[in-house]
């Protein structure tokens, strides 16, 4: 099997006459469609009822309390929604660049220089990749208490800049896009190392990078483990962590049930938004290219 | 990014403030808190408390033994009395018995005993649970039903409500309200735990909780109670639609159905909770919590300040009152003569008079075990197991005994008999 | 793992630059992994061979940390609860996994067919799952399946054919894997569709004057073409399983159906955090994380043998 260059290059042959449009596959395609969207249809709808009306009207029958729903969702406990969406971009903004921008250096590292050790770090972070959640998380807690980070930001913050999956998909996409004679040539050229890498390899690995960006991202948006665990104040919260909260505070005062509803709408709708947009720079066909021979 | 970073920064520091005002942390659930803490904070400028909800009752217990065993658990946490024996155990504790001796005569004897081990005193009761009946008494009046004072009339207007209206049920047994069951078969005499000299006999499957949980199957048998969770978005509804007539369970449940079922406020009323005939009138606690000082806290003085403050003071008292609590101390409970009743029994004259009736005589010493949160769980997939497979309850109990012991005995108690 | 290894470095003038150089880009990742990945694994392995026993102090006694050699792991492995949280997860995995893989499979190829319409749409589609998070996924799903507000339930409800038992009895396990398959499609549809077009389509061309179906086609080029996605895409899946936790633990509220240790994960999750055993969690997580090390190893062997065989 052979590198291959998805995308713009590749050339679309001009259809031939069996390959006229045809119903069963776009119904199947449509019916794949509508399956993803009814749960967020659902959401969308919910969040338009008022509290009576949630579970006493048809599903799908839009409501009448939207506008409430949105006031009540932003004035809750004086605009705390806002702040976890602020924490939320933090951890998962930020983390996830700095974890891109590690995982980068990390993976060109391993993929374009031979040292001695190399196999061996490598497998043993890609090992990583293996270890269940809540078998790191336990330990984890305990060393951020030992250093007094535990409730604060960094305890969420520094265990998600480290990600074996993301330096495997970076070595992955050094090997396919920093070719050796480029690297060679500047060398020739009297280019120190640390140059070669910021202005040669970086801006040939970016496409890959805005992938693990991405991917990082979502990861560290969806976290809800570790900042369960490592957190107790609520104002430092991420926007699922909040939301879980006011679900399982639910239970007992049931008004949360709307916020909750309304506030899943609002978190979700603008990463569908980014993810749409972004999708086209997604190098995902790259993730599996390292397992090839 | 100069904004983010002075954000992190300022977030890993440990404490602040100026050297002759005391900081307290504070760990404790639900709105009645803010009102209470700020106005704490405003009357006493040299102590200042700072509040963090930590999540429901079990959330917080969960945080806290981690906190502590961590060496940073807040100054004072809210603990549901039925928590902290496993919290003395688990040595998250301090012992105030030296600071709290004024403070033993503003208690009923049986509330003091929730918190007062042998002499050790683990904290300072806050709410509490009086168990009472709270009922439907429109939907009581429409179908024309009255309220039963015994367990026995209970089962008997339970069929007269089916056959009322083939919608409507009396009450719903839920099998994950470990709490709801110990209180119903305390209210029979049950004692699940026992110790001394840290010697403990477990008793889940006495007499008195084989009869209570055989009554409930009975009832389950008969389709005259629905057996499924609480507080489902489908059990709210059957709320809603009046299809639930009764839930037996703590004073605090009225703020509970209330919001769920806004439309109803008025609607509800509360009674004594029905009794076994022939047996004493005398109710269980469900739920409530006690204010406990850690063992972790170096501000005992402050804090034992601030809890008695928060158990006894009147601004204190009336807040948790309004917001739908019951007072531990009895002269809060006293204040409520003065409270309008609840939103949602908004039309009861006499609800005050029912409630301190209910808080009056409360059964004597309740006893938790260390193990608690097994027990809770042990019972919850046992009786939602015999619920689901129509197996018989008592063996639930059974089983949930058996996890007790056996826990117990791994992790080295001695358990007797 | 990659085809074309650099050449060694030449120990020149510049050497100790390019010597140094691989070490310096590896230091943070390096400080990080140890800090957040080795030790803490390191003291999971610690304390799993430690226990909390009462010792004869206070009024109740007291818990205190001591060694007890591998007693966590015997009592768990004899524990049948364990067990059967494995052999439940097993059944929710073997409708979660293939079907997940399989759709994305076909939606994949059905995006890449030629004769398909409304692609972009049903992409973009499709891929909208991912960006709800799981906790939040299974929230909706739950509403979802609840009779009383199940869109579904209330039209057979309609028709006079009752609700439909989503989270009841057997139920639970299609409702679970529902969740998964919802969550997990569209993100292995991608990665197996951007594999697809960087197959060249020459390759195709020549199969098509042959003759050959679209059907035919797919499976006979497309499918072995795009391998190493598939069995990438498997691993993550089958990892995935080893560790749900989030969609029962969610779900649990709202049935009697689901124990607290419904799966392995829960199962540790109660040790840990609900019964306060922090060393009986660890030794379960142990437990987990080798079996996942050696189901993994497994597949990959399996696979690499079959799949990448014909290309060695």
């Amino acid at each position: 099997m052979t590198e291959t260059n998805p995308g713009p290059s590749r050339l679309r042959p001009t259809l031939l006459p069996h390959q006229r449009a045809k119903i069963l596959p776009t119904a199947v395609l449509l019916i794949g469609a509508v399956y993803c969207l009814i749960p967020v249809a659902w959401i969308v709808v919910a969040s338009t009822k008022s509290r009576a009306e949630l579970f006493s009207t048809f599903t799908f029958s839009p409501g009448s309390g939207l506008l409430d729903n949105l006031h009540d969702l932003f004035a809750y406990e004086d605009g705390r929604y806002g702040q976890w969406a602020l924490n939320s971009l933090l951890y998962a903004g930020l983390g996830s660049l700095l974890c891109t921008l590690i995982s980068t250096v990390a993976g060109y590292a391993f993929s374009r220089y031979e040292f001695p050790g190399r196999t061996v770090l490598f497998y043993t972070i890609l090992g990583g990749v293996l270890l269940p959640g809540m078998l790191l998380a336990i330990p984890q807690y305990i060393i951020m208490t030992k250093v007094h980070m535990v409730g604060s930001y960094w305890s969420v913050l520094l265990p998600g800049l480290i990600s074996p999956f993301a330096i495997y998909l970076a070595r992955v996409y050094a090997d396919a896009s920093v070719p050796l004679s480029t690297i060679e040539s500047a060398r020739i050229d009297g280019a120190s190392e640390y140059r070669i890498f910021g202005t040669i390899a970086l801006p040939m690995m970016l496409p890959g990078m805005v992938t693990i960006f991405m991917l990082q991202f979502v990861g560290n948006w969806n976290n809800f483990l570790l900042p369960y665990i490592m957190l107790s104040d609520e104002s430092k919260f991420p926007i699922n962590l909040g939301l879980y909260t006011l679900l399982s505070k639910g239970s007992g005062e049931p008004a949360l049930y709307g916020i909750a509803i309304i506030g899943t709408a609002v978190s979700v709708i603008p990463l569908i938004a980014l993810l749409l947009f972004l999708q086209r720079f997604w190098r995902l066909d790259m993730i599996s290219g390292g397992l090839k021979g | 990014m100069a904004s983010v970073t002075a954000l992190l920064s300022s977030c890993g520091a440990i404490t602040g403030g100026d050297d002759d005002v005391v900081t307290l942390d504070f760990w404790c659930w639900g709105d009645v808190q803010t009102a209470r803490v700020d106005a704490f904070n405003a009357s006493h400028p040299d102590i200042q408390v700072r509040r963090t909800d930590a999540g429901g009752g079990n959330d917080t217990a969960t945080k806290l033994l981690t906190a502590s065993r961590a060496g940073n658990a807040p100054d004072v946490a809210c603990i549901e009395y039925q928590t902290v024996p496993a919290m003395v155990v688990s040595d998250v504790l301090a012992d105030i018995a030296d600071k709290t001796g004024p403070l033993t005569d503003t208690f009923t004897e049986e509330t003091w005993q929730l918190t007062d081990f042998e002499g050790h005193v683990y904290g300072v009761p806050d709410d509490i649970g009086p168990m009472v009946l709270l009922y439907n008494k429109a939907r009581f009046d429409e179908l024309g039903l009255r309220v039963p004072e015994t367990w026995e009339e209970f089962a008997e207007v339970a069929a007269e409500a089916r056959a009322a209206d083939p919608d409507t049920y009396m009450a719903t047994f839920s099998p994950t309200e470990f709490g709801n069951f110990a209180g119903l078969a305390q209210q029979a005499g049950a004692t699940w735990w026992q110790v001394e000299d840290r010697n403990w006999t477990v008793g889940f499957d006495d007499e008195s909780s084989l009869r209570v949980a055989q009554y409930w199957q009975d009832l389950i048998d008969q389709d005259l109670v629905t057996a499924e969770p609480l507080l489902t978005p489908e059990w709210n509804n059957r709320v809603n639609r009046g299809e639930i007539l009764t839930w037996p369970a703590g004073l605090w449940s009225p703020s509970v159905i209330y919001s769920i079922a806004e439309g109803q406020a008025g609607d509800w009323a509360i009674a004594p909770l029905p009794h076994w005939e022939g047996d004493s009138n005398a109710v269980a606690l469900q739920g409530g919590s006690a204010l406990c000082v850690t063992s972790n806290s170096d501000q005992v003085d402050a804090a034992v300040e601030f809890l008695t403050w928060m158990a006894t003071a009147q601004e204190s008292t009336d807040a948790q009152i309004a917001g739908g609590q019951y007072p531990a101390s009895l002269n809060g409970q006293a204040a409520t003569a003065e409270s309008p009743p609840p939103a949602l029994t908004g039309s009861q004259e006499d609800y005050w008079e029912v409630a301190t009736e209910a808080a009056a005589s409360t059964v004597p010493h309740i006893q938790w075990g260390p193990n608690v949160t097994t027990a809770n769980d042990a019972f919850a997939d046992a009786f939602s197991a015999a619920v689901r497979d129509h197996t018989p309850l008592t063996d639930a109990l059974r089983n949930t005994q058996e996890e007790v012991v056996e826990e117990m005995e791994r992790v080295g108690f001695h358990v007797t008999g | 793992m990659s085809g074309n290894s650099p050449p060694r470095v030449p120990s020149s003038g510049r050497g100790i630059s390019k010597f140094l150089a691989p070490y310096v880009f590896l230091t943070p990742a390096l400080v990080l992994f140890a800090a957040f990945l080795a030790i803490p694994v390191l003291y999971a392995l610690y304390l799993s061979v430690h226990g909390l026993r009462i010792v004869d102090e206070g009024v109740f006694g007291l818990r205190k940390e001591v060694f007890v050699g591998f007693a966590n792991y015997a009592d768990l492995l004899a524990d049948g609860s364990f067990w059967a949280g494995f052999g439940r997860m097993a059944l929710y995995g073997l409708l979660a996994v293939p079907l997940t893989l399989g759709l994305a499979l076909l939606f994949a190829l059905l995006l890449d067919h030629g004769g398909s319409r409304a692609r972009r749409f049903s992409r973009a589609a499709l891929f909208i799952p991912y960006a709800v998070p799981g906790v939040i996924a299974s929230l909706l799903w739950g509403f979802m399946y609840l009779p009383s507000t199940s869109p579904f339930s209330y039209l057979t409800d309609k028709m006079g054919l009752g609700t439909i038992p989503f989270l009841d009895g057997n139920g639970i396990y299609p409702s679970l894997a529902n969740i998964a398959i919802w969550g997990g499609t569209g993100f292995n549809m991608i990665i197996i569709y951007t594999s697809l077009r960087g197959i060249p389509p020459e390759l195709y061309d020549a199969a098509r004057i042959d003759g050959c179906s679209e059907w035919r086609l797919a499976w006979r080029i497309k499918v072995p073409l795009v391998a190493p996605a598939l069995v990438l895409t498997g691993l993550f899946s089958l990892i995935g399983t080893l560790q749900v936790y989030g969609e029962p633990k969610m779900l649990s509220p709202m049935t009697i159906e689901i124990s607290q240790t419904w799966v392995p994960v829960m199962h540790i999750y109660r040790d840990g955090f609900v019964r306060d055993d922090l060393p009986m969690a660890a030794a379960g997580s142990v437990i987990i994380a080798v079996g996942t090390l050696l189901l993994s190893v497994g597949l990959l062997r399996v696979t690499q043998r079959r799949t990448f065989g014909g290309f060695q």
